[in-house]
């Protein structure tokens, strides 16, 4: 802690800060030229519509937040532009196109899983005696799109046989819940 | 030579530049040439003799910004408010305004006191950095006489696609409401949300609408038997036709749904599923069966058929060495922009201006951002060092993403579900995007971020001029609401500049802001028409 180590010390960080301002100021200049470059050549983007566009933002979400204001009530329970309602379950009846069944709207998508022969429920279940209809169904496989079973089963079978789908799926028209 | 460059604008010279050029025209600007230099960055500057350190003539000063005379040679300091020795230049010694800060390669103006610009001068520059780069131009490809034969003219019937009005015609009758055309719920057929959002939005799409709506597709499917596949497209010809029918009452996607699946057996299941999966399903379906009618073209980005047509544009991506620049540059199509939403990507400003941005003070996450993000240099992984051809070793690289070409219909793709396979979960981000209505995507594009990578020097950069304009306007937004496992879609969609809520069967209206403050998940813009 001697006093010649002390001035040396001081020097030398004097030094080295002015060093670093020297190359700080060359960073900044570098950045401000940039910037400069692009405002005069007009390739800054509209910095106005952003900002605009960014307060808007900002007032919707406090609005949307605000319990008083809100107008959206949940929405299964409205009137539509077209001053109808409808039920949380989609109840339009139509027919099944693998099958032919009347099925409701709501309920397609569960229905046509099973149908088509998707999904892991519907895989699982025809496991069980997959062999035992398999054989039963063997026979069929030759016979023509109208055969003598009933309507559902035969069109059924012929439109499974789409590559991937196994031939366990014939099952599932026997095996199938209402 | 050079294209239109409509991204910028020719700044207007001061006199004194002027009265330079008049005087001595590009005498100076080619003389400086041999005295300049470009490091890998692409930052240009006068070389740095290693014996010789410039100093000012005046107070014989070598830091700061110094000055190189274009007439005399002589280099002053501008060191304001100390001393303004290259203003003192000019005064000695008549007629000496114009000099060339030798760091940054930039002229200046020593009566003005400011920088100034001049095509001829950044030309000068660009000609002398091309002598210098290796055969590839380090990525830039520069204008020359034949550039046009790589632009993308938008073929005349697409861009009937975009003209409602002869549409309108062609329906024939009124709507018999005071909503507008197309407004119809769609029954959700048992956990289909996922499906009927993006429905909405591509119901909604101009270019798509109009396309179905005037009976382009011809079905040339000639089904032998009812045990064909059915021909997803006219199934998708219904849905148009029975949305834009005039009744009100929601429609079920029955036979859509079974089509699809038909289609895309492995992704037939009763479960919810990611939108944007069913997005990318449905335009992969459409595009197959054009294929088939047409013999199959080499790459999707001059694909005829109508998704490609639409949705497909082409990004590009950059891969540079940090040691010597040498850029390697591939195209790829897409069909949409996927968008990380990264918690500091407000962190990430390029220099492109963004100096007061408000969003930094409120930590929010915005389209620009992402975008900047999804743009930004990008340091590849140290570990994994690339073989650099000019350098003949491995080297650090740097990756660049940037749009060569806009597609009519953009779609972003919010990643807001992350699958982490190291943990095996996965987890959805809930954090809010502020998206604008209008947006101008000139600063994403591959000429502007090319420019970028060249100092924004005034030069034809391909890719400049193109048919399709920057300005897009927001039209649906698919949103998503809930958990991972268990949530629930809407689109929102915006006709004659009014916003309506599609959940599933329910059709409401509903204010800006609603939408504003939404969490986007698919936000879908079309190109603004002139």
């Amino acid at each position: 802690m001697s006093a010649p180590n002390d001035d040396n010390a001081s020097a030398h960080s004097q030094l080295s800060s002015h060093f670093f301002a020297g190359l700080l100021d060359s960073i900044i200049v570098d950045v401000a030229s940039e910037c400069h470059r692009i405002a005069r050549l007009g390739l800054d983007r509209n910095l106005e519509e952003e900002e605009e566009e960014l307060r808007l933002s900002t007032q919707a979400r406090v609005m949307v937040a605000d319990p008083s204001n809100s107008g959206e009530a949940n929405s299964k329970y409205v009137v539509d532009i077209f001053g109808q309602t409808h039920p949380a379950i989609a109840n339009e009846i139509f027919d099944c196109m693998n099958c032919g069944r009347a099925i409701m709207a709501g309920r397609f998508a569960p229905h046509l899983e099973k149908c088509m022969g998707k999904g892991r429920k519907a895989r699982l279940k025809t496991t069980r005696s997959s062999t035992a209809a398999q054989n039963r169904y063997s026979r069929s496989s030759s016979v023509s799109a109208y055969s003598p079973y009933s309507n559902s089963h035969s069109v059924n079978q012929a439109v499974n046989g789409t590559p991937g789908v196994t031939g366990e799926d014939y099952t599932e028209c026997t095996f199938e819940e209402t | 030579m050079s294209g239109r460059n409509p991204t910028y604008t020719n700044p207007e010279p001061c006199k004194h530049l002027a009265d330079y050029k008049l005087k001595y025209g590009f005498s100076g600007y080619n003389s400086l040439q041999k005295s300049l230099n470009t490091n890998p960055n692409g930052r240009t500057a006068m070389n740095r003799s290693q014996s010789n350190i410039p100093r000012c003539s005046f107070c014989s000063a070598h830091q700061g910004r110094l000055y190189f005379c274009l007439i005399c040679s002589s280099v002053s300091c501008c060191l304001v408010p100390d001393s303004n020795h290259a203003l003192l230049h000019s005064q000695t010694e008549i007629g000496h305004e114009i000099a060339v800060d030798m760091e940054r390669a930039e002229l200046f103006c020593c009566v003005c006191c400011d920088q100034v610009y001049d095509p001829d001068f950044d030309k000068a520059v660009m000609f002398k950095k091309i002598l210098e780069m290796p055969r590839n131009n380090n990525g830039a490809e520069v204008c020359k006489e034949k550039c046009n034969k790589r632009r993308k003219v938008i073929p005349k019937s697409l861009k009937d696609y975009m003209n409602v009005n002869d549409l309108v015609l062609k329906m024939g009758r009124e709507p018999n409401s005071c909503f507008p055309w197309g407004l119809r719920g769609l029954s959700n057929l048992g956990n289909t949300c996922f499906m009927n959002s993006v429905l909405q939005a591509l119901l909604h799409a101009p270019p798509l609408r109009n396309y179905f709506l005037t009976d382009r597709h011809r079905c040339r499917t000639s089904r032998k038997s009812l045990l064909d596949k059915p021909c997803l497209r006219c199934d998708i010809n219904d849905i148009f036709s029975a949305v834009y029918s005039g009744v009100p009452s929601p429609f079920s996607p029955a036979r859509f749904l079974y089509s699809w699946w038909r289609h895309s057996p492995n992704l037939a299941s009763y479960e919810q599923q990611d939108a944007h999966e069913f997005f990318i399903s449905m335009l992969d379906q459409i595009h197959e069966k054009e294929e088939q009618t047409r013999s199959p073209l080499k790459d999707n980005s001059d694909c005829q058929c109508i998704a490609h047509m639409v949705f497909s544009g082409v990004l590009r991506s950059d891969v540079t060495c940090t040691t010597c620049g040498f850029t390697s540059t591939t195209y790829d199509p897409c069909v949409d922009i996927p968008l990380d939403l990264d918690p500091s990507d407000h962190f990430s400003k390029n220099v492109t201006g963004k100096s007061t941005n408000p969003s930094e003070e409120e930590d929010i996450s915005t389209l620009g951002g992402c975008l900047d993000l999804f743009t930004r240099p990008e340091k590849l992984d140290s570990d994994l060092k690339l073989y650099c051809q000019q350098c003949q070793v491995r080297r650090d690289f740097v990756k660049q993403m940037s749009i060569r070409r806009l597609p009519l219909v953009l779609c972003f793709h919010i990643k807001r579900f992350e699958h982490s396979p190291i943990r095996k979960m996965s987890k959805k981000i809930d954090r809010f995007l502020q998206f604008p209505f209008t947006f101008d995507m000139t600063p994403y594009l591959s000429s502007s971020i090319v420019r970028n990578r060249f100092e924004n020097r005034i030069f034809a950069f391909e890719g400049d001029e193109s048919d399709i304009s920057t300005e897009f306007e927001v039209f649906a937004v698919v949103t998503h609401s809930g958990k991972l496992e268990s949530g629930h879609y809407v689109t929102y969609l915006r006709l004659r500049n009014q916003w309506y809520k599609c959940d599933d069967a329910w059709i409401t209206q509903v204010s800006d802001r609603v939408v504003r403050a939404s969490q986007g998940y698919l936000i879908y813009y079309v190109q603004k028409m002139p």
